[in-house]
């Protein structure tokens, strides 16, 4: 597992393809090696094709007994040096949660795919929602900062996979994927460059030798562990005789309850991440020069905002457009700058209002912001996403049916 | 067992602190003492407690396997969920893993499976591994995965206060079960043994010797080895339970000490047991009165990594076997024409190939004409009943909105597909049917251009039923002119089964010949 992979077995070329499918493929080019995962509408089509694929590459698939169990075992093969995804949906995701916060509390490089589907509870298993996206921020327990990007298609969904796992690796905590039922259940051309142009991030890593294990901390550095910093991880087997533990810890990964090594542990998980947003905060933007009300949203409710963005501005409305690619960490800085500038932001999203509250918190007041929603089980219908634009601008919303 | 002169004196607290220092409590004497981590000495337990002998027996019998058998320890992983038993990682000069509660068989497994060289050690305790894990615990038993599972069973949940626990006896006592237990307790041996293991063993702390020579054992083992250690809990169990009573709490060395007495008294060594006479009895009070031990099954069988190992050439085969299809892809050259937004929508019953065939048109816009597809189908409650639904959207722009809006053209072969579907389509669309299927209603809209073919009969005719899609397609093909009739053909040799792309692109040309009579003579 730890030595370099060949290229074989690795698809490039282009391909009519899945977007949970593209999900996979984009895991196996980034190097993952390690899927463990459990059935779940419309998460399935992963984890089946990590199934097949996984074995031609040198990988390993394991279907666990549930989504506890998933998101451990990638936590494990992560410590053996693997490059390790699971996938899943709403109920799974929930599941998740526990060990997701494991994994942010051993510094655990590895990926989870959520595609979301509607909630809460069973939900609508087979039709689409974005309402885990504040789960995604908060729902494991305990303070700390979570990386999401949102695919909008399934081209998306394997370069994103990618960068997902490079941003796993680089600052050595899981992260999310929160694509969702339409763009995992769609199938579109996907552009698989060869290996070769693919850039690739691995772990900062000391290895046998490097440092005597005496002297060796598993979750800082000695010579750069200042803020934001993160320390070179050790896997097993390698003699560093290592210990780490989901309680609050040292800087040797040893339990040590007290209210500054809590400061001081929660802070570098916090700082890694916030000290860090520009290089990992990516947004799309449209029309943003001129624009009086910015529509703000993410992964296929961005998408099927476009066309009602330019009806719009065919009828002299100024729209733009910023389509959040991450989620999380969320792009404050941006959000409160424009607020200063345009009257209103529109925030279309398949749920009652998540990312809304971080735009609405960002804005402070300083521009409306005005959410267009629906609950699962349907994306946005074009026409709703335009008559809240016209809204917005306080133009009349013209009652014959627009056509895409 | 001698009457030890055990004093209480120089009791340390042992809650809510963590030795976070340097220590001197590792002198280098004393032979384990390369395996421990002296730094986080003292430990938390209780005194009197069974988890420093089982530790004891675990170092060594760790001991024994690096010096005759050649074991490298620094291959040697422990995992632990919460718990007592769970500080056991925190302890051992091992790379070590103290996971969440109940979660170390999971964590293990993906340790083991990333890498097959190393030796995984789960140990924990009896609510961790039987209780909140209970799941984790039968599944790897299941898999036969090679990994060691200790289980520590103090018979309660010590660390927070003495519970009542899956493995507490009935009628005893916990802080929770003051009326005596009601449940009744898994027998670990018997639940792994149907759970598949094949390893089984059971010692109390006071077979220190035996414990160890079991555990060098398991370890060697190459499965699922499951050893369960029974321990004293001289703080929590023994305050409620007939075994302690009498015994003095402040002197918890002694409460523990006669506890491991009492299980010694008890004890009945029968290597060999069949796991389901294995149950730990009891009296009326729920007061212990037999512990059977030894080693009750040592029998390998075929183990998970090999299993996997022998997968994975197959895999490798299939992985050949498709490149080389994937390498025979011929260039088209890129379409200088504007395709407008163009809805399809299929629609039919199960078994007609209707998702197939939207996704023959979807791959031949994307992939062979170069244009913008997005193909979706139908999910759940649709999808049942044996209706088939798919969708595709082409054009020259990217797709923004990839569900239809107003479909603009329709491929159908069911009546039912032709009820649900028509009212929905776009004001002068284009509908084609099977005729041999579908009947045009009465009040059949005037609007729509309505093309037929008798898409299975012609298919059957052609010696495979199952190509009457591919009919379908040529005569979308040749009518609606979205997409190239060479990407169509090559999206269809592509899709289908090697054998039977011939009579398909026959099927196809078939279809495609028809439409381009209907391109001379007008509609149906």
């Amino acid at each position: 597992m730890h030595s370099m992979h060949s290229h074989e077995g690795l698809l490039i070329g282009e391909h009519f393809l899945l977007g949970d499918y593209a999900a996979a493929e984009g895991a196996i080019m980034a190097g993952c090696r390690f899927f463990a995962g459990y059935p779940i509408t419309p998460a399935t089509e992963v984890a089946e094709r990590m199934s097949t694929r996984l074995p031609q590459v040198g990988g390993i698939y394991i279907q666990m007994e549930d989504e506890l169990a998933s998101m451990n075992a990638i936590l494990g093969a992560s410590w053996s040096g693997a490059k390790s995804m699971t996938s899943t949906s709403g109920p799974g995701f929930s599941l998740m949660m526990e060990n997701l916060g494991l994994g942010i509390m051993l510094e655990t490089p590895c990926v989870l795919v959520n595609v979301q589907r509607g909630g809460p509870s069973t939900g609508l298993p087979t039709l689409v929602g974005q309402q885990d996206m504040m789960q995604a921020r908060w729902g494991s327990h305990g303070d700390y900062e979570i990386i999401a990007l949102s695919p909008n298609s399934p081209q998306e969904l394997f370069d994103l996979t990618i960068r997902a796992f490079n941003l796993a690796e680089k600052f050595r905590t899981p992260v999310l994927v929160m694509t969702d039922a339409e763009v995992g259940h769609m199938t579109e051309r996907v552009i698989i460059p060869p290996p070769e142009e693919i850039e690739l991030v691995q772990r900062p890593l000391v290895r046998k030798g490097d440092v005597e294990p005496d002297h060796f901390r598993i979750f800082r550095d000695p010579e750069t562990g200042d803020d934001g910093q993160v320390a070179p991880m050790a896997v097993a087997g390698e003699g560093f005789r290592f210990h780490i533990t989901g309680l609050t810890h040292d800087e040797r990964g040893y339990p040590a309850m007290n209210a500054e090594a809590s400061e001081w542990n929660i802070k570098r998980l916090v700082k890694k991440i916030r000290l860090h947003r520009d290089e990992i905060i990516q947004v799309e933007e449209r029309y943003l020069r001129d624009a009086e009300i910015v529509v703000v949203s993410y992964g296929i409710s961005a998408r099927t905002s476009l066309w009602p963005i330019e009806q719009a501005r065919k009828e002299g409305i100024r729209i733009g457009y910023l389509r959040l690619i991450t989620v999380w960490p969320f792009p404050a800085e941006q959000i409160k700058a424009l607020a200063k500038k345009i009257r209103a932001f529109v925030v279309p999203e398949i749920n009652a209002g998540q990312i809304l509250l971080e735009v609405e918190r960002c804005a402070a007041g300083q521009a409306q912001v005005i959410g267009v929603n629906r609950l699962g089980g349907d994306i946005l219908e074009p026409q709703q996403v335009l008559s809240a634009l016209r809204a917005a601008a306080g133009k009349p919303d013209t009652t014959k049916a627009d056509k895409c | 067992m001698a009457d030890f002169d055990i004093t209480d004196a120089g009791q340390f607290e042992h809650f809510g602190t963590e030795s976070v220092g340097d220590s001197d409590w590792i002198t280098g004497q004393h032979p384990m003492d390369g395996l421990l981590r002296g730094e986080r000495l003292p430990h938390i337990w209780c005194q009197g407690c069974g988890l420093g002998t089982a530790l004891t027996t675990f170092i060594g019998a760790l001991q024994w396997l690096e010096a005759e058998q050649g074991w490298d320890l620094d291959k040697v992983s422990v995992v632990s969920g919460i718990g007592c038993t769970g500080r056991i990682a925190g302890y051992v000069r091992l790379d070590s893993f103290h996971t969440t509660h109940g979660r170390a068989i999971p964590f293990a497994t993906g340790l083991k499976l990333a890498n097959p060289e190393l030796k995984v050690v789960v140990m924990s305790g009896d609510g961790d591994i039987a209780g909140i894990g209970g799941n984790h615990f039968i599944h790897a038993a299941r898999r036969n995965l090679d990994i060691t599972v200790i289980c520590v069973n103090n018979f309660n949940y010590g660390m927070t206060g003495g519970q009542v626990g899956p493995t507490t006896p009935h009628g005893a006592k916990a802080v929770t079960t003051q009326y005596g237990n009601f449940e009744y307790p898994f027998n670990l041996p018997y639940l792994a043994a149907a759970s598949g293991a094949s390893f089984l063993a059971r010692w109390t702390v006071i077979h220190a010797r035996r414990l160890e020579w079991t555990l060098r054992e398991a370890m060697m083992y190459p499965g699922y080895s499951f050893v369960e250690v029974i321990a004293p809990c001289s703080t929590s169990y023994a305050r409620w339970n007939p075994e302690g009573r009498g015994l003095d709490p402040e002197k918890l060395r002694r409460r523990g000490l006669e506890l491991m007495k009492h299980y010694q008294n008890i004890g009945k060594v029968a290597h060999g047991t069949h796991p389901k006479d294995a149950a730990i009895k009891v009296d009326k009070e729920g007061a212990i009165v037999e512990i059977v031990e030894g080693v009750f099954s040592n029998e390998p069988k075929p183990d998970f990594q090999s299993a996997i190992d022998e997968q994975a050439q197959v895999a490798r085969e299939r992985w050949q076997a498709a490149k080389k299809m994937l390498n025979e892809r011929s260039q088209i050259p890129q379409r200088t024409d504007i395709i407008f937004r163009t809805e399809v929508q299929l629609g039919g019953f199960g078994g007609q190939g209707i998702v197939s065939a939207g996704r023959i048109i979807g791959q031949a816009a994307a992939i062979y004409d170069k244009l913008e597809a997005c193909f979706t189908q139908s999910y759940g409650p649709e999808a049942r009943g044996g209706a088939a639904g798919s969708q595709v959207v082409i054009a020259s722009d990217p797709i923004h909105h990839p569900h239809l809006i107003e479909p603009t053209n329709a491929i159908i072969m069911s009546q039912e597909a032709y009820t649900k579907y028509v009212p929905k389509m776009a004001t002068g669309a284009t509908l084609l049917i099977d005729d041999g299927l579908v009947t045009l209603s009465p009040d059949q809209r005037q609007d729509l251009k309505t093309y037929g073919i008798s898409a299975t009969q012609i298919a059957e005719e052609l010696g495979n039923s199952r190509a009457a899609n591919t009919v379908m397609l040529g005569l979308w093909t040749a009518i609606i002119g979205a997409v190239s009739k060479s990407a169509m053909q090559q999206s269809v040799a592509k899709a289908v089964p090697p054998k039977t792309v011939e009579v398909n692109l026959s099927a196809f040309e078939a279809g495609f010949k028809k439409g381009l009579r209907y391109q001379v003579n007008n509609t149906l």
